[in-house]
Parts: structure tokens; sequence; C-alpha cells
């Protein structure tokens, strides 16, 4: 089985390789936005077809591993949760595309007011990001868990961030449609924190599909 | 292998099942928003742990014709794209529970106007997800190309109806926070259409994977 092992090293390996090339684009896609850097948006944008042939790689991968190795019970989970959790990131890598795209827009007109919420938001998410991956490799703890919680946060935020351009508008109609981008990224963002909430839920469904009668029932 | 081809065709009955509890999910709750009906948006919300259930026991069920009966070629990968498709789908009812909440806080405000657009595209998305379906339970004898042109169609209305909001708004500020609410409807149903597209382009996959040499990709 030493052979088999090697093999789910190498999707671990891909899979958070693909999570890198995320990461690396929301924050890229965010950095574009705040340093009115359309450059760099453009590039996030040229960048995205790597993500998705890593993801049809590391699906193509799982399915011959499945058919090949025919794998038991735990590892079967999670080569199969590997194969859902790529598809939520690769949805990430086109959020973050969209974001890069309204940052592009956004970077033509003047600036409203200095981005405070979005790139808090970000922060948080990119961590969301990390930890449920982090989760799903080095097995089952709390931390997926944690990563839920998270998401509440970057809901406030993003309600917050909505109230204030909601402000800004009835004060100003004139600048109805770049507060409404503005909002969309923030919307966009929050959307890839669901993606991890997402991530870190299936990474608890793995985990308890495994060891069901060890996890305290507080936890569910 | 009678057993098998059995379990197969209860595996599509269920998902053919979750397609109409998303189908009617989506229908609830725009008419609960046209029809000014806050008491079908409750139902909507209620109904959807159903959804989240089934989607859970798809996946069990995958997972144990995986392990059970060792699938080759063809069935794992019909019975993979399974468990992708009903994640979609569980995330369209969470969509039209969204449309649902929303529809709810709209109720309670003065009209600002007619709903049409709206409707219309709750249409279009409910066939995308039909159509869908049926070419991934029918074998691929139809491949779902339409339903991704259909896509457009959707991001069309969605944009036209932001302009119309935008118009409202730039008119008179005090109507920013309804139109926004309206806009984030509209917003979610071309996020239900993108993931009906998600399963089609799958189910493309799976029927191409399988065919590949026999395919012409029309209009690329």
């Amino acid at each position: 089985m030493a052979i088999f092992d090697e093999e789910l090293n190498a999707l671990k390996e891909k899979v958070l390789k693909l999570c890198c090339m995320v990461e690396v684009a929301i924050r890229d896609s965010v950095h574009s936005l705040v340093e009115r850097n359309s450059e760099l948006a453009k590039e996030v944008i040229k960048r995205d077809h790597l993500i998705n042939a890593l993801d049809v790689k590391i699906d193509e991968e799982c399915v011959k591993l499945i058919a090949l190795r025919q794998p038991m019970a735990r590892d079967l989970r999670f080569i199969t949760t590997a194969m859902k959790i790529t598809t939520d990131l690769e949805r990430m890598g086109d959020l973050a595309v969209n974001i890069a795209e309204r940052a592009i827009e956004l970077n033509e007109e003047p600036q409203l007011k200095p981005y405070v919420n979005i790139p808090k938001i970000a922060e948080i998410t990119q961590e969301m990001v990390r930890d449920s991956l982090d989760a799903f490799v080095r097995g089952c703890s709390t931390l997926p868990y944690e990563v839920i919680k998270r998401d509440d946060e970057v809901d406030e935020l993003t309600v917050k961030n909505f109230n204030e351009l909601v402000g800004f508008m009835i004060r100003d109609p004139k600048i109805i449609p770049i507060a409404i981008k503005r909002t969309y990224v923030a919307k966009y963002l929050e959307r890839i924190a669901d993606h991890a909430t997402n991530i870190a839920e299936m990474v608890i469904y793995m985990c308890k599909g495994k060891m069901i009668r060890h996890i305290a029932p507080t936890e569910s | 292998m009678v057993i098998f081809d059995e379990e197969l065709r209860l595996l599509k009955e269920r998902v053919l099942r979750i397609g109409s509890l998303v189908e009617a999910a989506i229908h609830d709750s725009v008419k609960s928003l046209v029809e000014r009906n806050s008491d079908l948006a409750q139902k909507v919300i209620e109904k959807d742990h159903k959804i989240n259930a089934l989607d859970v026991e798809i996946d069990e069920e995958c997972i144990r014709l995986i392990a059970l009966r060792q699938p080759k070629a063809r069935d794992l990968r019909f019975i993979t794209t399974a468990m992708k498709i009903t994640t979609d789908l569980e995330r369209i009812g969470d969509l039209a529970e969204n449309i649902a909440e929303r529809a709810i806080e709209l109720n309670d405000e003065p009209q600002l106007k007619p709903y049409i657009d709206i409707p219309r595209m709750a249409e279009i998305t409910e066939e995308m997800v039909r159509d869908s379906l049926d070419a991934f339970v029918r074998g691929c004898s139809k491949i779902p190309y339409e339903v991704i042109k259909k896509d457009d169609e959707v991001d069309n209305l969605n944009a036209q109806v932001f302009n119309e909001l935008l118009f409202f708004m730039i008119q008179d500020p005090h109507t920013v926070s309804r139109a926004t609410r309206i806009s984030y409807v509209s917003k979610y149903l071309e996020r239900i259409a993108d993931h009906a597209t998600n399963i089609a382009e799958m189910v493309i996959y799976m029927c191409e994977g399988k065919i590949i040499r026999h395919m012409k990709k029309p209009g690329e």
C-alpha cells in the first residue's frame, strides 16, 4: 500500500497548491482595488485558467485513484471530499476574477473613500480559506469549527459596509453606481467566505463519517 | 449486476427528486415576492432542511455504491458527478431561501414597482435546472449546451434589472434600501443560473469524458 500512500500524499499536495493559487488570486484582486493597480487586476484575470486546469487535473486524479486503487472507508471519503473541495476552490478563483473586474472599473473613477472594511473582510476570508484547507489535509481537529464561527464576522462586516455605502448613496445619488460596485466587491468576498465555510463543513462531515462515535454531540 | 442497475436507477430518482424540490423552492420564493405572500416565503425557508437532508442522503448513497460495488469507468464517473451535482442543487436551495428572506422584508414595505424581469429570470433558471438534470439522468442522449447559452440571457436580465433600479435610486434616494434588496434578489437568481450552468458543464464533462471522440463542440 506504499504506492497508494504516496499517491494520496501527491493528491494532498495538489489540493494545497490549488489552495495557494486561490489565496494569491484573492489577495491580488483586493490589492489591485485598494492600491488602484489595474495591471495587477488583469494579471489575476489572466492567471485564472491555471486554477481551472488544476481543478480538472485533481478531479481526473481522484477518479483514477478510486477506479484503480478501490480505496475503502476513510481513504474513499477523503478522495470524494477532495473532489468537492476543489470545486469550491475553483469558484473562489472565479470570484477573485469578479473582484478584479470590478477593481478595473472602480480604478477608472474617482475614489469615493479609502477602503477600510474591504481589506478587513479580505483578511478574515483568506484566513478562513487557509484554515479550512489545513483542517482537510491535517486530519480532524476543532479548526473547521473556528472557520464556521468566523463566517459570522464576515457577514457582519459585509452588512456594515453595505449600510455605510447606503448612507453615502442617500446623501449623494451621483455616486450610486460607484457605491454599488463597492457593495458587490464585499459580496464577492462574503461568497468566498461562504465557500470556505462549505469546505469546513465538508471536512467535519468527512471526520464524523470516520469517527462519528468519538465526537461530542455539542460539536454537532 | 442487476442489483447495481437497480441501485443506479434509485440514485437517479433521488437526484430528480432533489431537483424538483429545488425547482419548487425557486418558483415559490419568487412567487412569494411577486404576490407579496410572506406565508409562502416562510414555507420555503421551513422546507429547506428537506433539501439539505436529501443532499446528505444522496452523498452517503454514492459513497456506499463506490465502496461496495466498485464501479468502473462510466458508472464511476456518473456517481462522482451525482455527488457534485447535488452539492450545487443544495446551494440553489439556500439561494431560494435567501430570496424568500428578502421577499419577507420587501413585502413589509410599499411596492417599488411591478416585478417583470425577476419572474422571467426565475422561469429561465428553473428550465436550466430541469434541462441539465434531464441530460444527466438520460445518459447524455441530449447534451445540455443550451443551458449554458441561457445563462447569458439571465446575465442580461440581471444587468437590465440593475440599471432600472439605479434609475429609481438616483431619482429618489429614499428607495435605495428597497431597490438594493430587489437587486439582491436578481443577483441570487443570477447565481442560481450560475449553479445550473455548473451542473450543465459537469454533465457535459461526464458525457464527453465518455464519448469525447464523437462529439463536436458547437460554437467554439
